[in-house]
């Protein structure tokens, strides 16, 4: 067999990443395949633990927001992956992600959540941030300038200021708008400004710099829509606090999220340092099996079917978004082994009336044993060698919580370490884990 | 000729009968009467309006004439009505580098949406008789001129490049003069090939090497192998390459007739002159795929218009067979052989290349086989450069007005192979080996060279 | 008496607008109150269909002539409401040929256009018809919308001196003497301030009024049941709920109609970007209260499919459901609603009930909307002694006068194609006051339904900070994502001219509403279109979980605020980029 690794890992976001990480950390040779980019574009590149606690019953309200998520873990329904991996799972997560991204991002010297500023005007709690974000902690009692630009219809600072001052945070916050400095067409996108500043076009950064200036009053940290420069983000940021005296701040967006775009190219430098392998721009489509292990997992070759071969798997598809679950109007399902994903008969069941209600389909996902093993309906393991990490797992409303991405560290390093240590034959490395 | 006895008996003679006339036709040909084959409304349920797709555009994030791949592709194809509704002209912006796909994590077809839209542009809104137009064509057409000046290749060599040319090319056709026309071989591919005792010698070569390699020497191991244009005309040391590369794996290759893939032609919307290259194409590869031939590609866009983008377009029998049995070269050695171990056994001379995977290549999911190939192959340092777009996208680099986006966009690569350990370059895509010549003056070579060295 | 007649029109559907639009004209002094917004009741929630009449050809041909009639004259006065799709009666293997020809005889003796096309043929305009069909009539169906039909109708009433007033309920229907004098309303909130549309002084939310007329219409539709009540008389509406699902795309771009006698799911209406699949007829108690269920949106793509494949696995955004106001006098006595006439009936309840001062008009659909206004406002006329021709059917609607859309949008306003495109469909000859008009950045809000920032300012003037009557105007949040990308950011619109509380509690509202139709339509990708939206808005935004709408206060000093604040040094460079303390 050609194409044959010790671990194999399915999925390319950060459960993948994690996973694939952690498994290499125990010596297996590793690859990962993803057939798309990850939905971490979609997100907001902020790594959020645990940010209020959803009750099962679908009538409370959830509580939040939660200053100590390692606390918090406790007030968790049974079925939530958490569980599974416990308080020393998630600090195992962390560890690799700290390890992975290094100083781009900060929270690590503290238990407790950050609240950052949204780009809807609010805060969330979160434990890990950019370090651009990091100036803008709602925490820090600095008088605040909050800066849109003219043609940027998902953010606005003036609404986002008086949003933020309800919230009650301790400084004082105003918004401006104001126009981009380099002309560009209205539906220009957020990467073409963001290029802009990167490359520091017709003086992009000093012009920018001044038309904020007129609304600088004795503010001293100025907000911006995390689109400060890409690969020359530092010096961008850099180059603005140094002519406005002030120190500026990134506010996550949604997609299209640079922020996010940024936390992928982390990831996947440290998958590269790590020497895992990656293949990714087909899709994963079916298996080969022999009785109740996985041998290879197929991948579609436009049309061909080609065998990616391991000892152990690890499913991190995604969850509905990233199309790790799928969904018609009968059923729900995984479609790449077919483990067995509860969900209500009738489809009205799924959702809530209410918007924000306790929707049953954002915890629709594959059931785990206390080996993270996807298991069947009678609660038996569907494959002795497969994993589940991230949102293919069920039980938990991520969305509510805030802890999409703790999950995915958490379970993704769990799975990842189980996967390499049987493939490797070995233990645990204590020293990997403290 | 010996070929003309061999079976598969596609192994054609040098295809001038196929040849092009020297002027292309310019009256504008009707791609769009089979209604339900074109409309990709329904390729717009996918979307889910995320915007991965253009956080990945090369060209938007440096031209904000372009509104990125979401507009032209799901949401133009949702507001557009089957009469009275024009194709914004920005689509023309595109460069057809497909990194879209690869990027929408919900498989919308936005290079078909992309190139569909491009057609109909330009049949439907294009001046036929427009310079732009014009220069599109015989540009889309390469394969054309190529053929003209491999017959005197060494005046077209100075020809091309001559200064008042160029200058006259730019100011009349919008060819820019800041970039060298790549020379063109004394000594086709396709000559050689024939020189050398073409498929016949090949089964020989592949019969020894099996021998050699203990595996039966009937076993039935035999590509066909899509050259494309430039590695005939202009760098035929990458088709001998792979030639000596899979006889020595024990393949039997045969080099059947064909013309462009069409590459060229959907990035300049002229779908009509790309199937008609297609439907040449798709019927000898599919009598020798019929046949238990794999075809394989050393160019990785000549790959991707016979998997992808053919079956996206046409309707044209034989088509997924093709499709399903089209392999880029690497691709099909590491599926099918111990690669890593040939590789593993083997060392050559010191040497380091700045390495660039081609958007065509990361939409097949390519992009890191070389790199992680010869990163077992003693001797050789391969850098990647990172993930951006060389920025020429085959004709787009070579038009007057592209040419400042294709260098914006090629930017960050040229930096990064200034940044890398070695000062040879290294790609699987012939116009990205062209845009890294230009931007950093490096040779460029092919990884097939470089197997090559190792172990044949 | 004051020296010009008023009438008091109650409900804001197309019935209610139109006959505003038509009294105005006349010089007669109107006011219009609705209980919600315009179209809140029937109107909004239809299919679509312009009836050429075809649909009414063989179990009711005084409809279908009228529908013929007015067909012509909406394409003419409402040029920019109406999409001229054309319509197919298609018949299967299984469908009754003799009906087939009862369906062509009828449309001829209706004076309705019709043609039959083979199989072929019909494949031909409609590729993705089903390959089985057997052939089809083609008649003048249309597409309309109809809310745009309904504002531009209450904007020309507002324009020839009428007061329109939304969100105003009746709560009572004032008698005196054994005559109707006039109507009490309650005021509901509109999400903080004073609706735009109208030249009303607004209510504060909860507080009544008492509004005094000449004469009053109860043109309520499905509620004139409700109104009549009120006023001690009987009004026996029949009112029959239908489901209409809403699909991504338009699978097809021609109406198509199956060709079998009433049934269920017999409809596909190509509507703006999408197509909606319609319909069921099932009498209801309650206008405002019947289930709304998944076996009704199944039967609406399983039975459809069998004309148009491809519907069975097409993306479905939404479903909604609209109840008829049919009527049929009582001694008719139809027990299946199917059978209920759809023409119209005018009460006049003095001649009826021997109540003076007010009509009811019930029945009717909306192509005929102005003709049924037209015949009211005969009777309102009559009544009142005004002597004044109607002249609807004349005069073009606001954005529909003489107007082209095929124009160059990138060199007159900076658009792309398809967005000035759509733009211009929809603003019709209003487009050059709302675009050209506009200053500033103009940058798409809506990406699904291409409406432009200017757009969206245009209805926030006219409807103020209710974003559903926003919505309504544009479209904009009507699209694949149903909101999830553009919810918030026409919200943005409402600031600064709004205070924010205002744009937070309209943003919840738009949100809510479009999460109520979403939910039909949960599976498939549009369940993860929704999973995607409650990310966006629950964990991106905090929009569940948002401080500023808890009555609890955050003690903010309990979270991180810095890896220096640990050090007690609040402005430690390591908080900021090292390259700029470098530098300077």
């Amino acid at each position: 067999m050609a194409i044959r690794e010790d671990v194999l890992v399915v999925g390319g976001g950060i459960a993948g990443a994690t996973a694939a990480l952690a498994a290499a950390e125990t010596g297996a040779q590793v690859r990962l395949i993803s057939h798309k980019k990850s939905t971490l574009r979609q997100a907001s590149g902020l790594i959020d633990l645990l940010g209020a606690v959803v009750e099962d019953d679908p009538a409370s309200e959830p509580s939040g927001p939660v200053a100590d998520p390692f606390e918090a873990v406790d007030r968790l329904p049974g079925a939530h992956p958490y569980n599974v991996v416990g308080v020393e799972g998630i600090r195992e997560g962390l560890r690799i992600f700290d390890g992975a991204v290094g100083d781009a991002y900060a929270g690590a010297h503290t238990d407790r959540n950050a609240l950052v500023l949204t780009h809807g005007g609010t805060v969330k709690p979160t434990a890990r941030y950019p370090e651009s974000v990091a100036p803008g902690l709602a925490s820090v009692e600095e008088k605040t300038l909050l800066v849109g630009f003219a043609g940027l219809t998902d953010f606005d600072a003036t609404a986002a200021a008086a949003h933020l001052d309800a919230t009650g945070v301790p400084f004082d916050v105003d918004g401006a708008t104001v126009s981009f400095p380099v002309e560009f067409r209205d539906d220009a996108l957020t990467t073409r400004l963001a290029k802009a500043l990167d490359t520091d076009e017709s003086n992009a950064r000093e012009r920018l710099a001044e038309a904020v200036d007129d609304h600088l009053d004795g503010h001293e940290r100025v907000g911006f829509p995390a689109m400060l420069g890409d690969d020359e983000r530092r010096e961008v940021r850099a180059e603005l606090e140094d002519r406005l005296g002030a120190a500026v701040f990134e506010i996550p967006t949604g997609p299209p999220s640079l922020l996010g775009l940024r936390l992928e190219d982390l990831l996947f430098d440290a998958l590269d340092e790590a020497g895992v392998r990656i293949a990714s721009g087909n899709p994963a489509v079916g298996y080969e099996t022999d009785g109740g292990r996985i041998e290879s997992v197929l991948v579609d070759r436009r049309g061909s079917e080609v065998p990616y071969s391991a000892d152990e798997f690890v499913l991190a598809t995604g969850g509905l978004v990233g199309k790790g679950i799928d969904s018609d109007r009968e059923s729900v399902t995984e479609p790449i082994f077919g483990c067995h994903v509860p969900h209500p008969e009738d489809r009205y069941d799924w959702s809530y009336p209410e918007a924000f209600g306790a929707h049953a389909f954002a915890r629709f996902g594959v059931v785990p044993d206390d080996d993270l093993r996807p298991t069947d309906a009678s609660g038996e393991a569907e494959f002795a060698n497969l994993r589940a990490a991230g949102g293919v797992l069920g039980g938990a409303d991520t969305a509510r919580e805030k802890s999409a991405a703790g999950v995915s560290l958490a379970t993704g390093a769990y799975a990842g370490r189980r996967a390499g240590e049987n493939a490797t034959g070995e233990t645990a490395v204590e020293e990997a884990t403290r | 000729m010996s070929d003309a006895e061999t079976p598969p008996t596609t192994e054609p003679t040098e295809p001038n009968e196929q040849q092009p006339t020297s002027k292309p036709e310019f009256e504008p040909v009707s791609v769009f009467d089979d209604g339900a084959t074109m409309d990709l409304r329904p390729g717009a349920d996918n979307c889910y309006k995320c915007s991965v797709c253009d956080t990945a555009c090369p060209v938007a994030e440096v031209d904000d004439d372009f509104p990125g791949p979401k507009f032209q592709g799901p949401e133009q194809w949702r507001l557009k009505r089957k009469e009275g509704s024009e194709i914004d002209d920005s689509i023309m912006s595109c460069s057809n580098c497909m990194r879209c796909d690869d990027a929408c994590p919900s498989s919308v077809p936005l290079s078909q949406m992309h190139n569909t839209a491009r057609g109909e542009y330009v049949e439907e809104q294009m001046d036929k008789l427009s310079v732009e137009y014009v220069r599109n064509r015989i540009l889309a057409n390469y394969r054309t001129s190529a053929w003209f000046a491999s017959k005197l290749p060494r005046l077209a060599n100075f020809a091309m490049n001559f200064g008042p040319a160029r200058w006259l090319m730019e100011k009349a056709m919008g060819v820019t003069s800041e970039r060298e026309f790549p020379a063109f071989a004394t000594q086709t591919f396709r000559e050689w090939w024939r020189e050398r005792g073409g498929a016949d010698a090949s089964r020989e070569n592949a019969r020894t090497a099996r021998e050699r390699r203990g595996e039966a020497v009937d076993a039935e191991k035999k590509v066909a192998y899509f050259h494309g244009c430039y590695s005939n005309y202009n760098t035929p040391e990458v088709a001998k390459a792979l030639v000596r590369v899979f006889e020595s794996f024990g393949y039997e290759i045969v080099a059947p007739e064909q013309r462009c893939s069409g590459t060229p032609m959907f990035a300049n919307g002229m779908l009509a002159d790309a199937e008609r290259a297609a439907e040449v194409n798709v019927s000898s590869f599919a009598d020798l795929v019929s046949e238990g031939y794999d075809a394989v590609a050393s160019c990785t866009s000549c790959s991707m218009a016979l998997r992808q983008e053919y079956p996206e377009l046409f309707d044209i029998d034989g088509i997924e067979d093709v499709a399903e049995n089209t392999f880029e070269a690497l691709e099909y050695l590491r599926i099918q052989e111990d690669l890593e171990g040939a590789i593993a056994d083997a060392s050559v001379e010191e040497q380091a290349f700045a390495y660039h995977a081609p958007c065509h290549a990361r939409n097949q999911g390519l992009d890191r086989q070389a790199l992680e190939l010869f990163r077992e192959l003693d001797g050789v340092v391969v850098e990647d450069v990172g993930d951006s777009c060389s920025g020429i996208s085959g004709t787009y680099g070579w038009k007057e007005e592209k040419y400042e986006t294709s260098m914006k966009i090629g930017g960050d690569m040229f930096e990064h192979m200034h940044d890398a350990a070695g000062d040879v370059g290294m790609t699987e895509c012939p116009t990205c080996a062209m845009q890294m010549e230009h931007g950093t003056g490096y040779e460029i070579k092919h990884p097939l060279q470089l197997l090559e060295e190792a172990i044949c | 008496m004051s020296e010009t007649p008023s009438v008091l029109v109650l409900g804001g559907g197309s019935t209610g607008c139109g006959i505003a639009r038509d009294l105005a004209m006349r010089g007669v002094d109107v006011t219009l109150v609705e209980k919600g917004n315009l179209t809140h009741g029937t109107t909004g929630r239809m299919h679509g269909l312009l009836h050429s009449g075809g649909r009414y050809a063989v179990s009711d041909q005084a409809s279908a002539e009228e529908c013929i009639e007015e067909n012509r004259v909406l394409r003419r006065i409402a040029s920019h409401c109406v999409e001229m799709t054309g319509g197919l009666f298609v018949q299967r293997p299984e469908d009754d040929d003799e009906y087939f020809e009862e369906k062509l005889q009828g449309c001829r003796e209706c004076g309705i256009p019709a043609e039959v096309l083979s199989a072929e043929e019909a494949r031909e305009i409609e590729p993705y018809l089903a390959e089985d069909i057997q052939r089809a009539i083609r008649v003048p169906d249309g597409a309309v919308d109809p809310f745009r039909l309904c504002v531009a109708n209450a904007a020309d009433a507002i324009e020839h001196g009428a007061r329109v007033e939304t969100h105003a309920e009746v709560t009572d229907v004032l008698v005196e003497d054994g005559e109707v004098v006039g109507v009490e309303v309650e005021h509901a909130s509109t999400g903080g301030s004073a609706d735009g549309l109208d030249s009303f002084v607004h209510g504060e939310p909860g507080e009544t009024s008492e509004l005094y007329a000449d004469y009053v219409v109860n043109a309520t539709g499905a509620w004139a049941g409700q109104i009549g009540e009120m006023a001690g008389v009987e009004v026996a509406v029949r009112p029959s709920k239908g489901v209409m699902t809403i699909m991504n795309v338009r699978q097809v771009d021609t109406v198509i109609n199956r060709c079998r006698p009433k049934g269920d799911a017999d409809i596909v209406v190509p509507h703006e970007t999408t197509c909606i699949l319609g319909t069921t007829d099932e009498e209801v108690e309650d206008p405002e209260d019947y289930p709304e269920e998944g076996w009704e949106v199944d039967l609406m793509i399983d039975t459809l499919s069998e004309l148009v494949p491809m519907l069975a696995d097409a993306r479905t955004i939404r479903s909604f459901w609209g109840v008829r106001p049919l009527y049929e006098p009582p001694e008719v006595g139809s027990a299946d609603p199917t059978d209920i006439t759809r023409d119209f009936f005018l009460l006049d309840h003095d001649e009826r009930d021997g109540l003076p001062g007010m009509a009811s008009i019930v029945g009717g659909k909306l192509t005929t909307y102005r003709m049924m206004a037209e015949d009211i406002a005969d009777h309102v006329c009559e009544k009142l002694g005004v002597d004044a021709e109607c002249r609807t059917a004349e005069e073009p609607l606001p954005g529909s006068e003489d107007f082209s859309v095929l124009r160059d949008w990138m060199d007159e306003f900076g658009l792309r194609s398809p967005v000035g495109l759509r733009s211009a469909e929809r603003l019709g000859s209003r487009v050059d006051d709302v675009l050209g008009e506009w200053d500033g950045p103009n940058p798409t809000v809506c990406e699904c339904e291409a409406v432009t920032r200017a757009e969206i300012n245009d209805a926030i003037s006219q409807s103020g900070t209710e974003l559903n009557a926003v919505r309504i105007r544009t479209r904009a949040s009507m699209g694949n994502c149903q909101g999830a990308f553009c919810c918030h950011r026409i919200a943005n619109e409402l600031v600064p001219e709004y205070d924010e509380p205002t744009a937070r509690e309209a943003l919840d509202d738009l949100y809510q509403e479009r999460w109520k139709g979403e939910r039909h339509a949960l599976w498939g990708e549009q369940l993860s279109q929704a999973m995607l939206k409650h990310h966006l808005h629950a964990t991106t935004m905090n929009r569940d979980g948002d401080p500023a709408a808890s009555e609890e206060t955050v003690d903010f000093g309990a979270f991180d605020a810095g890896a220096d604040e640990e050090h007690g040094d609040a402005r430690a460079a390591g908080a900021r980029t090292g390259v700029a303390d470098g530098d300077s």
